[in-house]
């Protein structure tokens, strides 16, 4: 909502209270005050000039040599507008000042004479669309002055940004209102409430459905003559921002933003059998034109104003282009009306139409309020367009529900705000904007709040204009006296949180994408035709293809991720993102979320760490790994007792198209597959504009929060030393090092603690086909030391259990 | 032979012990470990030694040699660290060079935010409760007061993936989920994305919000002011002058943004702020008497207040950042600042 100061002054008094104090006051009011800025800041430099004598351009016939007076100045201009003439007072732009289009203006010569300057037409100066010459300002102007003083536009723009809830302030008179309250000051209206002499022997209205239009008002006014209107009128339009059109639409919108009511004037010469019908479009009004000459399709929820014949408007919305004022119009049937609030707006949103009246509409327009606003229009019709009103008019209000009187309690008030209120506080204020109060009993207010404050239905709507007028900074701060009590935590929460501190830990950066992605993440995973992540919801108004399905899977926007920051430079990434993923349901259903934890690794192991301590290796697949150990070893599910998680290869066909088969893991619990770590398949990679390699960690957080993790259970410490031994394995290539050590750990020898792999090697010292692994393992007995007998028994055993269980033998040397 | 190994070990032991210098040591090397100690004077025996004896001893000579070896290591060390430790005029080690630090990585800004405007809520006995990112439009409008064609839907930019289903717009539909399925008194905030298809340098299509709520007999705005004015002042960290200010939303009844006096410029007012000195942070009020119809509380009885923030917004604030879009960008060189 938009008005200037001087406008609002035109019904209210602000007193002393300055610009800065009146936007404050509004915005601690809940009419949020947007800004506060000067009208029209780029005419600032426009001067008044009048014309002293014009004489012809020597070298061009159209042109003109005027001799121009700015101030004590004396100007000589080259200036090619027909009207142009001694005495005319116009505007002028110096040289050096800067034109609402960009322009600067210069002194130059125009056909070899020079100028200083250019008088200016209104559309020059963005005022009109006007250009058939310079503007024409009243004579007894003074030159010299500055433009926007002598056209009264020295004056300060407003902006509101109003909540739904007050469609009673989209007007300068509803502003003027709140203001008055603050002043404690009256209104000064133009048009004070009046009724209408219900009389109409020219023309009959008949509505149909009293439910969507609750109110229809109409008078006939005759011999309008269309023209421009005065300067005061395209003024005030102007100043915010709307385009004047002649008197009559011009009069029609003035007076909407003064009273907040949309008017709408017919050519009554073009309304058939001087009808007016308010009614829904037959099954045979299909198409109906508006005046802004767009065709649009009916149906039949929609609510038109139409004549004997057919509609003329679209009821709240726009008026039809075989209704609307011309120039040749001379009598004109203006339209007060009120519709319903969900009719309009249904209506405007099925023929994609946003117009000030539907604006208005949509929110509420005061049932009361329909005939003062019209007389107001009817009475600037007659004295600015000369029009002759015809006695009486149309009232039909037979949808307006007669107003109830409320009740408000003073200790229902008072508790609910938390302060001590009494009668004479709450009716001090509430009378303030106009609320009429009287008192019930002790405790009890009957209110009767105005017709325009649609708003106010119940109790606590009163509650509420006690606190906004009472001022909600000075209501007292207090804190709520509660019960005791424990709150729970999620336990996938507590996990999360866990988790992904421990990444962090882990040198692991968060990353957070959308939830909406390209539907073609899953063909550029290459995903199987069968992949149940294929199926993905899809949004009906996605902002762009790039963001049109809801994701189900978080790995290729991770992806996304490592390719930004390789084109940034950033070639060793380690980042993870814990989110939802969305498998659709039925259609009308929700889907299903679930929540992921996906990692990526990618480039230097050390990442940015100095290579002057660190290698310059690239990570992989047992980086991978030992990050799920760790992950899963903190949250105990792994390597704590029985492990709750373990890791597996796929069998043949079951990894996923976009993991590298040759270094993908599972991970199985009991209650299904919690994920696998895997290393990306170059050419899904490449899918993503990735040349390096990726490993990633995909898990079901959903899965792995239900899981049970070990209790942590103390073990005493071993009082007597451990004995260590080491065993060099020649094994054929193909042995793995895990088979080795669940060997060792299965076998029934006693004392064995603990068995690693220390060392790994295949090369040309050893047979081909042959690798050597080395293994070390831990005895400890917990009753006595370990003598070398206990030990090289079982370790003998163990020897001889791996080199014919593996078919190997022991290395030498 | 064997004999002859266990005393040279017992010889290295004693010897050891009595060791204080790296003079000392290095002797001790060149007598049982060099090239030409004892102990391979003794190895070279092992040749002749019968051959069934060959492996046993072989092995015991081994295990004698590690333990020795191991033993002069840890002399080694002990001597070294000693030495270095009363060396000050040592200039062998520069110590302008980096340390070797651990890498680590960062959580998201927004998940540190969401973090601490949580811990701020658990502190004052708030649990946490979290609800689905795709919704019904029941919970997200109808439920929250506001039917099919309410002008506040203009407020909510929504995104629809049926008729009735959609993204959810804000947190509050956690407000009517939780309800409707238990009683007061209540402390709940619900954290979570929300969607809106609005996008430029100020509003991402999908952001964070936190919603809160408490519901109680004899709640009011009062409390209201005190619970938020706790949260802004610990959330910044010092006593930021606050204000209340009507505004209107359909699920709470009286309705209250506050705005903390901009962090930026102290309230002079500066481009942050729009020259106004003042931060929009949060939208509260009064939970509305038809949100607790829908659930089948008796507003007679029970009243409460609600709130909601955006983290992204207080993010901006504390961090100083100016462009949204950062957020989702995932660029290292942005999630490491934080």
């Amino acid at each position: 909502m938009k008005f200037t100061l001087d406008w609002l002054k035109e019904y209210v008094d602000t007193g002393d209270l300055s610009p800065d104090t009146l936007a404050e006051h509004l915005t601690m009011l809940g009419l949020e005050v947007d800004s506060v800025t000067p009208l029209f800041p780029e005419l600032q430099p426009l001067k008044t000039a009048k014309v002293l004598s014009v004489e012809a351009h020597p070298n061009a016939d159209k042109l003109h040599l005027c001799e121009v007076a700015v101030g004590d100045d004396t100007l000589t201009i080259v200036c090619g507008a027909p009207n142009v003439r001694k005495d005319l007072v116009t505007a002028i732009a110096l040289v050096g000042t800067v034109m609402p289009d960009g322009t600067k203006i210069k002194a130059s010569k125009v056909r070899g004479v020079k100028s200083h300057g250019m008088l200016c037409s209104e559309r020059e100066l963005g005022l009109s669309d006007s250009h058939d010459g310079i503007m024409e300002l009243p004579s007894d102007l003074e030159h010299g002055q500055p433009l926007l003083e002598a056209l009264g536009m020295n004056d300060l723009l407003v902006e509101v940004d109003l909540t739904p809830n007050r469609p009673d302030c989209a007007s300068v008179i509803g502003i003027a209102r709140e203001v008055a309250g603050i002043t404690r000051t009256p209104l000064t209206l133009p048009v004070e409430k009046t009724t209408l002499e219900h009389s109409n022997r020219d023309f009959s209205v008949d509505v149909e459905n009293s439910e969507m239009c609750p109110r229809y008002a109409a008078r006939l006014i005759r011999n309008v003559k269309i023209e421009q209107s005065p300067w005061w009128i395209r003024k005030r339009l102007l100043s915010i921002g709307l385009r004047p059109i002649n008197n009559v639409v011009d009069i029609t919108n003035l007076v909407m933003m003064e009273y907040g009511q949309p008017l709408h004037a017919f050519d009554y010469d073009t309304l058939g059998g001087n009808q007016i019908i308010v009614r829904q479009p037959r099954n045979d009004e299909k198409t109906f034109t508006t005046l802004d000459g767009e065709e649009h399709t009916l149906d039949t929820s929609m609510l038109m104003i139409c004549d004997a014949n057919e509609p003329v408007a679209v009821a709240g919305v726009m008026g039809g282009m075989n209704s609307e004022v011309s120039e040749t119009t001379t009598n004109i049937l203006l339209e007060s009306a009120c519709f319903n609030a969900v009719s309009v707006r249904r209506t405007a949103r099925k023929l994609k139409l946003a117009t000030e009246a539907s604006y208005r509409f949509e929110r509420g327009v005061d049932p009361g309020g329909c005939v003062t606003a019209m007389e107001r229009a009817v009475s600037l019709f007659c004295e600015i367009a000369g029009g002759d009103a015809a006695q009486g008019g149309v009232d039909y209000y037979g949808g307006v529900r007669p107003l109830n009187s409320q009740k408000l309690r003073i200790s229902r008030t008072s508790a609910l705000l938390g302060i001590d209120l009494d009668y004479e506080k709450i009716t001090d204020v509430l009378q303030s904007i106009g609320i009429r109060c009287k008192p019930k009993d002790d405790d009890t207010i009957w209110v009767n709040p105005p017709t325009f404050r649609i708003d106010i239905e119940r109790e606590v709507d009163l509650v509420e204009e006690v606190a906004r007028l009472v001022g909600y900074n000075n209501i007292p701060t207090n804190l709520p006296t509660v019960s005791l009590s424990y709150p729970e935590q999620d336990a996938k929460r507590k996990l999360r949180t866990q988790a992904t501190n421990l990444l962090a830990d882990m040198g692991f950066s968060e990353a957070i994408n959308y939830s909406f992605v390209t539907e073609q993440h899953v063909s550029m995973m290459n995903l199987a035709e069968d992949d149940i992540r294929r199926a993905q919801v899809k949004l009906l108004n996605p902002l762009s293809e790039e963001q049109s399905v809801m994701r189900t899977m978080l790995l290729p926007g991770l992806l996304e991720n490592l390719k930004r920051n390789i084109n940034f430079q950033k070639t060793a990434v380690k980042i993870f993102e814990i989110g939802k993923v969305f498998t659709p349901q039925g259609d009308n259903e929700q889907p299903v979320e679930k929540e992921r934890l996906t990692c990526i690794l990618s480039g230097k192991r050390s990442g940015e760490a100095s290579s002057l301590y660190n290698s310059d290796d690239n990570v992989d697949i047992f980086d991978a790994k030992g990050m799920v150990e760790l992950l899963l070893e903190t949250l105990r599910l792994y390597g704590c007792g029985e492990d709750v998680i373990r890791f597996r290869t796929p069998d043949e066909n079951e990894a996923d198209l976009f993991a590298d088969p040759a270094q993908c893991l599972l991970l199985e619990s009991e209650q299904g597959t919690v994920g696998q770590l895997s290393r990306l398949l170059p050419e899904i990679a490449k899918q993503f504009g990735i040349k390096q390699d990726v490993f990633f960690i995909d898990l079901d957080f959903e899965l792995l929060s239900t899981l049970k993790s070990a209790v942590k259970n103390f073990q005493p410490l071993p009082v007597y030393p451990a004995v260590k031994r080491d065993i060099a394995l020649l094994v054929p290539a193909g042995t793995k090092a895990g088979d080795l050590l669940d060997t060792i750990r299965t076998s029934k020898e006693k004392f064995i603690e603990h068995c690693e792999v220390f060392d790994v090697y295949q090369g040309k010292s050893l047979d081909a086909g042959m690798k050597s692994v080395a293994v070390s393992v831990t005895y400890r007995s917990p009753t006595k030391t370990l003598t070398e007998k206990n030990v090289n028994k079982s370790h003998t055993k163990i020897i001889n259990t791996l080199t014919s269980k593996f078919n190997g033998s022991l290395r030498e040397g | 032979m064997e004999q002859e190994l266990v005393n040279l070990q017992n010889q290295a032991k004693e010897q050891l012990a009595t060791i204080e210098n790296d003079g000392q040591l290095e002797e001790f090397r060149i007598r049982f470990l060099g090239r030409k100690s004892q102990f391979s004077s003794i190895m070279k025996g092992l040749a002749e030694v019968a051959k069934e004896d060959k492996p046993r001893l072989g092995q015991m000579a081994n295990s004698i040699k590690k333990e020795i070896e191991a033993l002069y290591d840890t002399k080694r060390q002990e001597i070294s660290s000693n030495s270095s430790a009363s060396s000050a005029d040592n200039n062998g080690i520069d110590l302008t060079l980096p340390g070797r630090k651990p890498q680590t990585g960062k959580l998201h800004p927004v998940t540190q935010i969401m973090n601490e405007v949580c811990s701020i809520f658990e502190s004052l006995g708030f649990s946490v409760a979290e609800g689905p990112d795709v919704e019904h439009d029941h919970y997200n409008f109808e439920a929250l007061n506001i039917p099919a064609h309410h002008p506040a839907r203009d407020m909510h930019d929504t995104f629809y993936v049926s008729d009735s289903i959609l993204l959810r717009t804000h947190t509050s539909p956690m407000q009517a989920r939780i309800m409707e399925t238990r009683q007061p008194p209540l402390r709940v905030i619900a954290p979570g994305k929300v969607y809106r298809c609005d996008s430029d340098i100020t509003h991402t299509p999908m952001f964070h919000q936190v919603e809160g709520f408490l519901v109680d007999r004899d709640v009011s705005f009062a409390d209201l002011k005190g619970v938020l004015t706790i949260f802004t002042q610990k959330m910044f960290d010092r006593d930021l002058e606050l204000r209340f200010r009507p505004s209107f939303f359909p699920f709470t009844e009286p309705s209250a943004e506050v705005d903390i006096a901009c962090v930026m410029c102290g309230g002079s007012g500066c481009r942050v702020c729009k020259r106004t000195g003042w931060l929009e942070i949060l939208g509260s009020g009064m939970i509305d008497p038809e949100v607790f119809k829908m659930v089948g509380y008796d507003p007679e009885v029970y009243s409460g207040f609600a709130f909601g923030l955006g983290i992204e917004r207080i993010a901006m604030l504390k961090y100083g950042i100016d462009d949204i879009r950062l957020y989702y960008e995932n660029d290292l060189r942005f999630l490491s600042q934080f």
